[in-house]
C-alpha cells in the first residue's frame, strides 16, 4: 500500500479519521493525486514546495507583523498537498450550510422583529439579551430583501466518525476567502494538469458571485451604483485579503475617513468631490461602524453611518447585528432553529455544548475539565479558549474562576478531534489537523457556495489550534465533481 | 480618485523626492567637510532635516559618524533618509492597487537597502560615500521605474506634482542655506568651492561648467538655479513641470477646485519667471526665497484642502 518512500514514512493516529488515509488504504477521492506524487523524487517535492513560497513572498501575499514596530511581512504558511473532498460529500456539506444560513437569517430577521422565536419558548430571552453582539439599535431596522447574513465562512469539523461537525458560523466578517482563491492559484503552477485530471471543481467565481450580489441591494434606480470594501486600514492584520477582494471585484477600497455621512446619505471624498455610496462591504466589526451610535472612541467608523442604514439609503453587508446568531451559546439552539423555523431536520450535526450559566451543566463540566473544550462566547480566532487535555491546572483553575465570576461567557464542548490529513513538512509526510470553512454568499437569488473553501492546518505537531493567528497554516481544498 | 489615495500618491512622491535630495546634500556636504577648504558648517543641515537642541547640536560639531547617522539612519528623528524611505513605503503599501507592482518593488528594495546592515557600517564607519551611492543609486532606479512602467493616468499626475512642488521647494532651501556661506565672500568674485559645492548639492555642476564655459562667478550660478529650463534643479523648471502636471488633472478635477489651484501655482510660477534677482543683493534674495517657499507652502495646503479632503 505505501510502498514508496514518501507514503510509507506517514504515521497515522489512532482514535484520528485521516482523509486520506482509510482502513482500507488510500481513499478514493486522493487515489489519482497519490499516483501523480508517489513516484516523485524528494527533492522534486522539496521543490514544489520551496517554488510555493517563492510565489507567495513575490506576488506580496503576505500579512504584516507590526510587533517590532516596524512592518514584518510574513507569509500566511501554505502546504502543497490538497485536501480533497469528493463530490458526494460536498453535495451533502452544501445542502448543511445551506439550510443553515437560511434558518439563520429567519432568526435574525425574527430577533429583530415580532420576536416569535421567544414568545413560543424555544429560545430564553435572557440568552439573547445578555449577548453583548444583539444589537438593540437593530430593532425593526428593515434590510434590503430581509437578508442579514450575505457571507458566511462556517467552520465545519470532522470527528473520528468520518462525519461533518459545524463548528461556528462566523456570520460577522469572516476571512480567509482571498487565501482560498490564491491557494489555487499556486496549486495549478506547482502542479501542473493535476487539477483537470483530477476534475477539481472552479473557485474562481467567487468574486463574480459576491459582486453580483453586492450590487443587487443598491437600492438606487442607477446603472452606476457604488460599491465600496470598507477596511480598517494597512494596520490590519487581513488588508492582503481586502485589496485582492476589491480589486478583484474592481471596486473601491475605502477607510472611514474616507467616507462621510451628509443629510443620512453616505458618500466618499475623492478628488472630484463627495460620491454617493450605495453599498458598503464592510470589514470593519459592528462596535467600529458608527462613533455616534456604538464605540465612540472609534476611529474606523463613519459618523452617522447607523442612521443611514436604518433609513435604507445605504445597505451594509453584513447586516449589523449579526453576533447575535455567531454567539458561542446561541449556537446550541440552531438544530431547534432549523426545525421549528424551516420544519426540517438538521443536516449537519452540531457538537454538543455545554451552557456554563446552568449550575448542572456546570458541575459536569467542571467534574471533567481534562476532556472539554472551554470558550468564551463572544471570541473568535482561537483566543478565549481552553482545550483540558492540554491545559496545566493552573491555567484550569482560572477558568473555573472566569466562568463562576460570568458564567453567561462562556460554554464548553466535548472535545472533538478534529480529522488529520498528510501535510509536506521537512521532506516528509506528516498527519496535521485541519478544519474547512466554506464561504457561502447569500444574495436575493439565493445561495451560492463556491465548491472549496478554505482548510486551515494546525501546524504543530498534536495541536487542534488551527487559527492564523495561533500559528495555523492553510491548504488548497479540492472538491472533486461527479 | 479617493481623496485619500491622491494624497498618499502624492506624499509618496514628496517623499521620495525629499530623500533623494537630501541624500545629495548630505553626500556634498561630507566631501566638502573632508576637504575642509573652506569653514565647513554641518548646522544649518542639521537643523532642516532634524529636530536637535542647540546643546546637542554643539556636541556634534565635527564628528561626522554621529552626523551622518543622525541624518541617514536614526529611526528616532523624524526627518532622517531612513523614516522618509519607511513612509514612502508604507505609502506605496496603502495604494498598491494605484501604483504599479513595479514602483512598489522598487520601493520595497529601497527600504531593504538603507536596512541592510552593510550598507549602515559603510556610512558609520567605513566609507559613507560608497553607502551613500548605493541609496542614490535606489532613488534614481525608484525615478526610472515610476517613469518607465506607471500609466499616465491621474495618480501619475499627482506622483509629478508631489515631486516638482517637494523639488521646488527643495531647492529653494538649500539655495537660501548655501547661499549664506556664498554671501560672506561676496565681494570675492572668484569664490569657487562654496559655489561648486552648491551646484552639486543639487546635482548641477556638470551642467553648470558646460553651459558657461567653466566661467564660476556667484550672478551666473544664481541665473543658472533659479531661470535656466533645461536644468531639471532649477526653480523655474520645477514650477513649469508643476503646472504641466497639475494641468493633467483638470478633466478630473471640480471646475472651482481647479481653479483655485492652478491661480496659486500660476502666481508663484509668475512671480518667479519676471523676478530680477543679483547676486549682489543678498538680503533681497532671501526675501524672495522665502517668500517664494510660502507661497509653494500655499499651493500645498489649497490642494489640501480642494484634492485631498482636508477641512
Amino acid at each position: 500500500m505505501k510502498e514508496d518512500s514518501l507514503l510509507k514514512a506517514y504515521q497515522e493516529q489512532p482514535q484520528v479519521w485521516d482523509e486520506m488515509f482509510g482502513a482500507d488504504g488510500i481513499r478514493p477521492e486522493y487515489t489519482h493525486f497519490v499516483t501523480a506524487i508517489e513516484n516523485l523524487p524528494a527533492s522534486e517535492m522539496t521543490r514544489k514546495d520551496e517554488l510555493a513560497k517563492k510565489l507567495f513572498m513575490s506576488q506580496g501575499i503576505t500579512f504584516t507583523v507590526y510587533s517590532s514596530g516596524e512592518g514584518i511581512e510574513k507569509i500566511f504558511p501554505f502546504d502543497i498537498i490538497p485536501r480533497i473532498i469528493q463530490h458526494r460529500e460536498w453535495l451533502h456539506i452544501e445542502a448543511g450550510i445551506k439550510q443553515r444560513l437560511r434558518a439563520l437569517n429567519i432568526f435574525l430577521k425574527d430577533i429583530y422583529h415580532q420576536q416569535f422565536i421567544l414568545k413560543d419558548g424555544l429560545l430564553p430571552a435572557s440568552l439573547v439579551y445578555s449577548c453583548p453582539q444583539f444589537l438593540r439599535e437593530m430593532m425593526h431596522v428593515d434590510v434590503p430583501h430581509d437578508i442579514y447574513t450575505h457571507i458566511a465562512g462556517v467552520d465545519l469539523i470532522r470527528d473520528n466518525d468520518g462525519q461533518f461537525y459545524v463548528l461556528e458560523d462566523n456570520l460577522r466578517t469572516p476571512s480567509g476567502v482571498s487565501y482560498m482563491l490564491e491557494n489555487r492559484s499556486i496549486t495549478y503552477r506547482i502542479f501542473p494538469d493535476l487539477l483537470p485530471k483530477n476534475n477539481v471543481q472552479p473557485v474562481k467565481d467567487y468574486p463574480d458571485l459576491l459582486y453580483r450580489n453586492l450590487l443587487a441591494l443598491a437600492g438606487r434606480q442607477d446603472s452606476d451604483a457604488t460599491v465600496v470594501l470598507l477596511s480598517p486600514g494597512i494596520y490590519n492584520s487581513a488588508y492582503f485579503e481586502h485589496s485582492t477582494l476589491a480589486r478583484l471585484m474592481g471596486i473601491r477600497l475605502v477607510e472611514g475617513r474616507d467616507l462621510i455621512v451628509h443629510n443620512h446619505f453616505v458618500y466618499m471624498k475623492t478628488t472630484k468631490g463627495l460620491q454617493r455610496v450605495d453599498v458598503i462591504y464592510r470589514r470593519v466589526d459592528d462596535e467600529f461602524l458608527d462613533p455616534l451610535a456604538f464605540r465612540p472612541d472609534s476611529a474606523l467608523g463613519v459618523s452617522g453611518l447607523y442612521w443611514a442604514y436604518r433609513k435604507g439609503n445605504v445597505a451594509i453587508v453584513n447586516a449589523m447585528g449579526n453576533g447575535v446568531a455567531d454567539d458561542k451559546a446561541v449556537y446550541s439552539y440552531v438544530p431547534e432553529m432549523i426545525r421549528y423555523y424551516l420544519n426540517e431536520e438538521p443536516i449537519l450535526k452540531t457538537v454538543p455544548t455545554y451552557q456554563m450559566a446552568d449550575p448542572d451543566l456546570r458541575q459536569l463540566v467542571f467534574s471533567q475539565m481534562d476532556r472539554m473544550v472551554i470558550k468564551r462566547t463572544n471570541e473568535s480566532g482561537g483566543y478565549g479558549m481552553l482545550i483540558g487535555s492540554a491545559a496545566t491546572q493552573e491555567q484550569m483553575d482560572d477558568f473555573r474562576k472566569a466562568i463562576l465570576e460570568d458564567p453567561r461567557s462562556f460554554i464548553a464542548q466535548p472535545i472533538i478531534s478534529l480529522s488529520s490529513t498528510p501535510c509536506y513538512l521537512n521532506g516528509v509526510l506528516q498527519p496535521r489537523r485541519v478544519d474547512l470553512r466554506p464561504f457561502a454568499l447569500y444574495g436575493p437569488s439565493g445561495i451560492d457556495i463556491v465548491p472549496g473553501g478554505l482548510t486551515r492546518v494546525a501546524l504543530q505537531e498534536g495541536s487542534l489550534v488551527v487559527n492564523s493567528s495561533q500559528g495555523g497554516g492553510s491548504k488548497d481544498t479540492w472538491v472533486l465533481g461527479e | 480618485m479617493l481623496s485619500r489615495v491622491a494624497d498618499t500618491i502624492y506624499w509618496l512622491a514628496r517623499y521620495m523626492e525629499r530623500t533623494q535630495s537630501m541624500l545629495q546634500v548630505i553626500r556634498t556636504n561630507y566631501i566638502a567637510s573632508q576637504n575642509e577648504i573652506y569653514d565647513f558648517n554641518w548646522r544649518p543641515f542639521l537643523q532642516l532635516y532634524g529636530d536637535l537642541t542647540p546643546d546637542e547640536l554643539a556636541q556634534l560639531d565635527g564628528h561626522s559618524t554621529p552626523i551622518l547617522t543622525h541624518l541617514v539612519l536614526d529611526r528616532n528623528n523624524g526627518a532622517s533618509a531612513y523614516r522618509n524611505i519607511l513612509q514612502g513605503r508604507e505609502n506605496a503599501r496603502a495604494v498598491q492597487d494605484h501604483i504599479t507592482k513595479e514602483v512598489w518593488q522598487s520601493l520595497n528594495d529601497f527600504y531593504h537597502v538603507i536596512r541592510d546592515p552593510e550598507v549602515g557600517q559603510q556610512i558609520t564607519h567605513e566609507d559613507p560615500i560608497s553607502g551613500l551611492d548605493a541609496l542614490l543609486r535606489q532613488a534614481l532606479l525608484y525615478a526610472g521605474t515610476v517613469q518607465h512602467t506607471m500609466p499616465r493616468d491621474e495618480g501619475y499626475a499627482y506622483l509629478g506634482i508631489g515631486k516638482c512642488l517637494e523639488r521646488a521647494i527643495q531647492t529653494t532651501d538649500i539655495l537660501r542655506v548655501r547661499w549664506a556661506t556664498v554671501k560672506e565672500h561676496a565681494v570675492h568674485p572668484l569664490d569657487a568651492p562654496a559655489l561648486r559645492y552648491l551646484l552639486y548639492s543639487l546635482v548641477g555642476y556638470e551642467q553648470y561648467i558646460k553651459t558657461y564655459k567653466g566661467t564660476f562667478n556667484t550672478e551666473n550660478v544664481l541665473q543658472f538655479i533659479v531661470y535656466n529650463t533645461q536644468f531639471p534643479h532649477a526653480l523655474l523648471y520645477s514650477l513649469d513641470q508643476l503646472a504641466y502636471y497639475f494641468g493633467r488633472l483638470q478633466p478630473e478635477s471640480l471646475p472651482e477646485s481647479h481653479a483655485h489651484v492652478a491661480f496659486l501655482i500660476g502666481k508663484v510660477r509668475t512671480a518667479v519667471r519676471y523676478s530680477r534677482l543679483s547676486a549682489q543683493e543678498p538680503e533681497q534674495l532671501t526675501s524672495f526665497l522665502l517668500q517664494t517657499r510660502q507661497q509653494l507652502l500655499d499651493v500645498a495646503s489649497a490642494l489640501n484642502t480642494s484634492y485631498f479632503g482636508y477641512n
